[in-house]
């Protein structure tokens, strides 16, 4: 499989957004989507209860969102696949939720990428192209040319003739990709793109998203339900929580700044105390935390600590004057290589994780049911109040 | 009982099955090589000959026995099959493709579809005959016995739509409206392409069923025989071995049919599993 160095010279996607269509002319405007209390209930059920979004646009912005928080559902109201029961959707300024989805020119890559069985890799990519409602390409040779480029751009060359029940995952990925960018959308819905690859290739294909995005100048939305792909992607990341969005955020103020305890928990890096500050300490279910650190506010009161801010010490060592210290039993350890992660449960019967980076220290071994220190600085800790 | 027991059972069932359906053609087919005119649709076989084949094309001297009355009924039910096979299997896809989705009313109306194949013959035939003297409405094969044909055929084209449509991934389709292409232009672009082995089933299915059919058409065709009433009439004077010798051949013109039914449907399957030339890059 071709590596980036493969791909075709920028140029040959300059080329395909000169002539892209509805463009934000003479407005102020710089997102591309805006959703504006978006409802969508399913027989009573609701599954999007008012998100309120705005996509910038030449961006890379990621969906995180645990299964069941609507993900799919608000992606497939933006592509005009289901209706909305309320709210307005805007793209490129204009309101788009009563128009049909072919209307829409918002491209949509599906996590079984739905490539068309009987038609070619070349077939299926020219299949926008010649056969769209407005402005189809009818000149073969037009048609030819830009599904060449919109193949080396993607890395299928050599593959135009394979059927598309011939090719690999990846492949098939990059097909579906190739398919959608060549028609030239200002925004392409990805859901869970990379759900259906081996872990390998779903890190190779991360990389070739973004440079692929980049190259065209489109808006990709990229729905996931990993917290690290929704990081290692986005440049802004959206997290959907029962059908809200909970936070939008860079990845780097997203992991450090959970706007909530549930943020904090889709993250999976951080221990999380229920409880309440009373005086200078947060009253928890492991006794009194004390204060010191980043205060945020969200609605439900909350304690959260990273699982690598934490240090695991023998039971005896004492804590200094700007540390916290709760004690734990070791249950067990799991390596995955840089890291180390320890479980501990708690005296509630709480599990407690710590994260060791192995580049810091060598892997300590400690006993199982042991009691243990487990101390982290104040100004490490979150406070949701 | 062990697994070769049960493999050597499931065999026998299957020679059992195999002999109860061949055989009353094998014995057709065999008499229809009687000698003719004097040898009779009974065994022992007299002497071998294809007097009786010919004598079914008018190429034997004339004799007492009546050359048979089916060559207007052929063109009559060939032409019905292929008109009810046209509408019944265009009523399927499209009401198949209605259902979906669910709208309101649609277990009644799908009731109200299948009934069709459940209904007696002879009572809708008699039925019909009956409503269309009340309303003076004249019998004829291609009137009322076709409507009837279409009412009988339409569930099962519907029937055989409706499990294609119901494996149908639908998210092809979206892919393609995303694309900005209509949804009638998706339809036939992709959605029919790919439910088309289906559409030949139901076309296969709609023109057999048609074709031989008999109770409907009893009391609703009018004066005009179709190839199964013609051939009853035949049996109801004297049964000569020419009819067998016709039933072979129309056996034959099935087979003929099913064997293009095969190809088409292996061109079509083909067509999706193309042999990669290259090799996995």
């Amino acid at each position: 499989m071709p590596s980036l160095a493969a791909f075709a010279r920028p140029a040959d996607c300059e080329a395909f957004r000169e002539k892209s269509g509805p463009e934000l002319v003479g407005t102020e405007v710089t997102s591309v989507l805006q959703l504006k209390n978006v409802h969508k209930a399913f027989s009573g059920v609701p599954a999007l209860a008012g998100v309120d979004a705005a996509l910038s646009e030449n961006s890379y912005v990621s969906l995180l969102g645990p299964s069941g928080s609507g993900k799919t559902t608000l992606l497939r109201v933006i592509a005009g696949f289901d209706q909305p029961d309320g709210g307005e959707i805007l793209f490129a300024g204009k309101r788009i939720d009563s128009i049909p989805p072919h209307e829409r020119g918002i491209g949509f890559v599906f996590q079984n990428f739905a490539l068309f069985p009987h038609l070619s890799v070349a077939q299926n990519i020219a299949f926008g192209l010649s056969n769209r409602a407005v402005d189809p390409v009818t000149d073969t040779k037009i048609v030819a040319a830009k599904v060449r480029d919109m193949i080396g751009l993607v890395g299928l060359s050599g593959l135009e003739d394979r059927a598309v029940t011939q090719i690999s995952g990846g492949q098939k990925q990059r097909v579906a990709l190739a398919r959608t960018l060549v028609t030239e959308p200002s925004m392409v819905l990805l859901d869970e793109p990379l759900g259906a690859l081996d872990a390998n290739l779903r890190t190779r294909m991360r990389g070739e998203l973004r440079t692929i995005r980049e190259r065209c100048g489109v808006t990709f939305l990229h729905v996931t339900g990993s917290e690290t792909e929704a990081l290692a992607m986005g440049d802004t990341v959206l997290v959907l929580d029962r059908g809200r969005i909970a936070q939008s955020a860079d990845a780097g103020t997203l992991y450090s700044r959970p706007a909530s305890a549930d943020v904090a928990r889709f993250l999976n890096c951080y221990n999380i105390f229920p409880g309440a500050v009373s005086g200078d300490a947060f009253e928890s279910p492991v006794g009194r935390l004390a204060l010191g650190g980043t205060r945020l506010t969200s609605g439900k009161q909350a304690y959260a600590i990273r699982y690598d801010r934490v240090a695991i010490r023998p039971r005896d060592a004492a804590a200094a004057g700007d540390e916290v210290r709760i004690e734990a039993s070791f249950v067990a350890s799991e390596y995955s290589g840089a890291a180390i992660n320890s479980f501990f449960t708690l005296d509630d019967g709480r599990v407690f994780e710590v994260e060791t980076h192995l580049s810091h220290a060598a892997p300590e071994a400690f006993e199982e049911k042991a009691r243990y220190a487990l101390v982290w600085k104040r100004e490490d800790a979150l406070v949701f109040d | 009982m062990n697994a070769s027991g049960i493999k050597l059972g499931l065999g026998f069932y299957t020679a059992l099955f195999i002999v109860f359906l061949y055989g009353p053609l094998a014995i057709l087919a065999v008499l229809s090589f009687q000698i003719g005119p004097e040898g009779g649709p009974q065994f022992p076989i007299i002497e071998w000959s294809t007097y009786w084949y010919k004598h079914l094309f008018g190429l034997t001297p004339p004799s007492r026995i009546a050359p048979l009355p089916i060559e207007q009924a052929l063109v009559r039910s060939l032409a019905l099959a292929v008109m009810t096979m046209i509408v019944s299997t265009v009523l399927g896809v499209t009401a198949a493709q209605a259902f979906r989705k669910k709208f309101r009313g649609s277990g009644v109306v799908f009731y109200l579809i299948v009934l069709g194949m459940m209904v007696p013959g002879v009572l809708v035939g008699l039925g019909m005959a009956l409503v269309a003297n009340t309303l003076g409405i004249d019998r004829h094969w291609w009137g009322t016995a076709f409507v009837l044909h279409v009412v009988y055929t339409f569930p099962f084209a519907f029937l055989v739509m409706l499990a294609i449509f119901n494996r149908f991934d639908p998210s092809v389709e979206e892919a393609a409206w995303s694309l900005g292409v209509t949804p009638a232009r998706t339809f036939r672009k992709v959605t029919f392409p790919l439910i088309f082995p289906g559409v030949l089933s139901a076309m296969l299915f709609a023109f057999t069923l048609s074709y031989d059919e008999f109770s409907r058409t009893l009391f609703a065709s009018g004066r005009d025989l179709t190839l199964p009433l013609a051939i009853y009439g035949t049996f109801s004077v004297e049964v000569h071995p020419n009819v067998f010798a016709f039933g072979v051949l129309t056996t034959l013109f099935s087979f003929a049919l099913l064997g293009t039914y095969a190809v088409l449907m292996g061109l079509s399957v083909r067509r999706a599993k193309r042999v990669a030339i290259q090799e996995e890059a």
